[in-house]
């Protein structure tokens, strides 16, 4: 007989892992109201430049690359969570570059650039790093398996959300105990008052969408061990991060988060009793709650809504 | 000598009626002659999957393909006609299948059409294929539907099917690992279709289905399943999980290192979704038509020529998806040559029945094409990872080989009704 409690367990776990899906995703959505389709690419990307890290491949046979190779693990792996999400970050800048022209024009131009620009990321990862399944290199003590109440976890599965937890809460620190989170809400909130007060708009808009990648980055560096990692991995994501957003209420951190973890359960629990509709279940979970509260969970007013 | 002069206004009431007694009374099935000059190139559409869930499977199986043409081409084509290809990508969704199929034969003037991976895709294709007499070979996709009930008198399939490998694996799992089993089915028809075949298997054998867990297509995590695994406790899962699905579930299933107990039957093992892997992600039992690795004649020059052509490919050696890709162009092209037109009945009676030395197949048994369900009845490997190598190729072991009598697919043979030839419009390509 299925026992419920693992299922839930599971299911939080779960739910922490979409949350840090959709953190990126969230903060671009919540502050400059641009649905960024290439959220997914940019998580491929974060991943596929870990890999790079990691590997080293690139370094060749030259003294500085063996000597890299000769290092455990760990040390490469801690470098790639920090310069991978970075790099994603910087690419996803990049982009704000381009989207600028988009801007105050109807959302379907972001829309339309950032659709091509996924499909322009993931064909430029097929050309770095081949079409090929590849395998993230992980260290010992985050893989393997943990016996907990008689059942086996995925130990990293367990890292994973802890390091999810850790993201959610840093993102919260820096958007409301800095400076710098306090006018990029304020600019969420009234752009021009914030302009008028002689804060650099386009600076703000492109620090917000590189913090945005560098999310979506971390993201991909974090999951692609357990989902694996191939160049269309990022399809995998946009869909959940883009439920989770609409339901937990656009423009909403702490809705998303809530959102994400309600999705985990649904999922996790669902997947215990009637695994068919494991994957469905998000989406009657949207529908309910939308039918009953059209701006999602904590959704207010949106300027995409014009 | 009388004066036989045609007028003008004679040619345009002639050649009027002629049309018209044509449209009425003229040879229905013959409705296509657009390519029939013997100096035109035969072309080829390749219908693979270029992204989706098989897009990499659909690369390796598209290069087995262009290597068959290459090598046709490079010793003067067939009938004296140049092969050419053109490749749309299929995309993995049944609903493109149709409208490539569709441009492929009305627009690109496709003669053949060749290519799959996804069993929906394929049938998809097929059922365009039939409705304008084009031949199709799907060449990768193995749900037993393809030449079960979903089958068509112009549609030939080259990869081995659920059944067969779930016949060349059942009987043994049972003996060795015991009767207790839980089902993993990937929710869309080739899961489905597995899933029924090892069920059918079970029951004959002996064994018993304590739970199928049915996983949508697109599951990424895999938790949920395996916690149930667990808490059922069987002594063998019989995994059906296809594509991008079953990499992130070998990623999991290695994490928790649950690979070995309970003991796993894994479907099939296509070598592109495995290729680089860690072995441990390599799990249970699996089945295989082809390894580069064979004890046979001609498989080390075939890797060669793989090699030759495609150096700078990820793959350094060649896989079961891109060998059925290589195969099936192959017989297509010498099913031409044999006929000696591109008449595509007269090319489908070549096919039917014919004989396949296990010499020309590279492969442990004589191969032949079923008449009844236009399946190629094959050899069946089973492997498993390779426990110590140092060769970062060589993945599998072969367990053993099991001939095409001992896993025929017999469900499949009472579910086909191939349409009549009359029923098949009939053109020169």
């Amino acid at each position: 007989m299925t026992q419920l409690v693992p299922h839930i367990f599971n299911g939080l776990t779960l739910g922490l892992l979409f949350a840090l899906i959709a953190l990126g995703f969230t903060l671009i959505v919540g502050v400059m109201e641009v649905i960024n389709l290439a959220h997914g690419s940019l998580f491929a990307l974060g991943a596929y430049f870990a890999l790079a890290i990691i590997g080293g491949s690139w370094l060749g046979d030259t003294a500085i690359g063996e000597w890299w190779l000769a290092l455990p693990i760990m040390p490469r792996y801690i470098l790639a969570l920090i310069v991978a999400p970075i790099l994603a970050g910087l690419s996803g800048m990049v982009l704000e570059l381009a989207l600028r022209r988009t801007y105050g024009k109807a959302p379907l131009y972001g829309l339309l650039l950032t659709f091509g620009a996924a499909l322009v990321i993931e064909e430029l990862i097929r050309l770095g790093w081949g079409t090929g399944e590849q395998n993230l290199q992980l260290p010992q003590s985050i893989s393997g398996a943990i016996l907990l109440g008689g059942l086996i976890y995925s130990k990293y599965k367990l890292f994973a959300a802890g390091f999810a937890v850790f993201a959610i809460i840093m993102v919260w620190l820096f958007l409301e105990k800095t400076p710098y989170g306090a006018i990029i809400k304020a600019g969420a909130h009234d752009s021009e008052m914030v302009r008028a007060l002689g804060y650099d708009l386009a600076r703000l808009r492109l620090l917000v969408f590189g913090l945005g990648a560098g999310l979506a980055g971390l993201a991909g560096v974090i999951m692609v061990p357990i989902w694996g990692l191939r160049p269309h991995v990022g399809i995998d994501v946009v869909i959940p991060a883009f439920l989770i957003i609409v339901l937990g209420g656009i423009g909403s951190f702490w809705g998303s988060v809530i959102a994400a973890i309600l999705v985990g359960l649904s999922v996790g629990i669902t997947g215990a009793y009637a695994p068919a509709w494991s994957m469905m279940s998000m989406y009657i979970l949207l529908i309910l709650v939308v039918g009953f509260r059209a701006r999602g969970l904590f959704g207010k007013k949106s300027a995409l809504e014009n | 000598m009388a004066k036989n002069n045609l007028t003008r206004r004679q040619l345009l009431k002639t050649t009027a009626a002629a049309g018209v007694a044509g449209t009425l009374f003229g040879p229905w099935k013959h409705n296509r002659v657009y390519a029939a000059g013997t100096d035109k190139p035969i072309k080829i559409g390749i219908t693979s999957d270029a992204s989706g869930q098989y897009a990499n499977s659909g690369a390796s199986d598209r290069r087995g393909m262009q290597m068959a043409i290459a090598e046709f081409n490079a010793k003067g084509g067939v009938l004296g006609r140049k092969i050419e290809s053109t490749h749309i990508d299929t995309e993995t969704t049944p609903a493109t299948g149709s409208r490539v199929a569709e441009r492929m034969i009305n627009r690109e003037e496709a003669g053949f059409l060749i290519g799959a991976v996804s069993s929906g895709v394929a049938n998809a294709i097929s059922q365009v294929a039939q409705k304008n007499g084009v031949i199709y070979f799907n060449t990768n996709s193995s749900s037993p539907t393809e030449s079960g009930k979903n089958c068509h008198r112009v549609k030939f399939v080259w990869d081995g099917n659920g059944a067969n490998f779930a016949k060349a694996a059942v009987k043994n799992s049972i003996d060795k690992y015991g009767d207790k089993w839980t089902l993993l089915t990937n929710d869309y028809v080739w899961g489905h279709n597995t899933a029924a075949a090892t069920k059918t298997l079970l029951e004959q054998y002996g064994g018993t289905v304590e739970e199928e867990i049915l996983v949508p297509q697109g599951t990424r995590d895999f938790s949920s399943a395996l916690l149930k695994i667990q808490q059922g406790n069987p002594n063998v899962v019989a995994a059906a999980i296809g594509g991008d699905d079953q990499k992130a579930l070998r990623q999991q299933v290695a994490q928790l290192g649950m690979g070995s107990s309970p003991a796993w039957i894994n479907n099939q093992q296509d070598w592109p979704d495995v290729y680089g892997l860690p072995l441990d992600n390599l799990f249970g039992v699996f089945g295989t038509t082809w390894y580069y690795k064979l004890d046979l004649p001609g498989v080390d020059d075939f890797v060669a020529r793989y090699q030759a052509m495609y150096p700078d490919t990820r793959m350094r050696v060649p896989g079961n998806v891109f060998y059925n890709g290589y195969m099936a162009m192959k017989n297509m092209l010498e099913a031409i040559e044999r006929a000696g037109t591109t008449n595509n009945i007269a090319v489908i009676k070549e096919l039917e029945g014919h004989k396949m030395s296990a010499e020309d197949r590279m492969q442990h048994h004589d191969a032949w094409i079923d008449p009844d369900t236009h399946q190629v009845q094959q050899s069946i490997y089973l492997a498993t990872a390779k426990s110590e190598t140092d060769d970062k190729d060589d993945m599998f072991e072969i367990l053993n080989n099991v001939s095409p009598d001992d896993v025929r697919d017999t469900g499949a043979a009472a579910a086909c009704q191939l349409e009549s030839y009359d029923d098949t419009p009939t053109f020169d390509a």
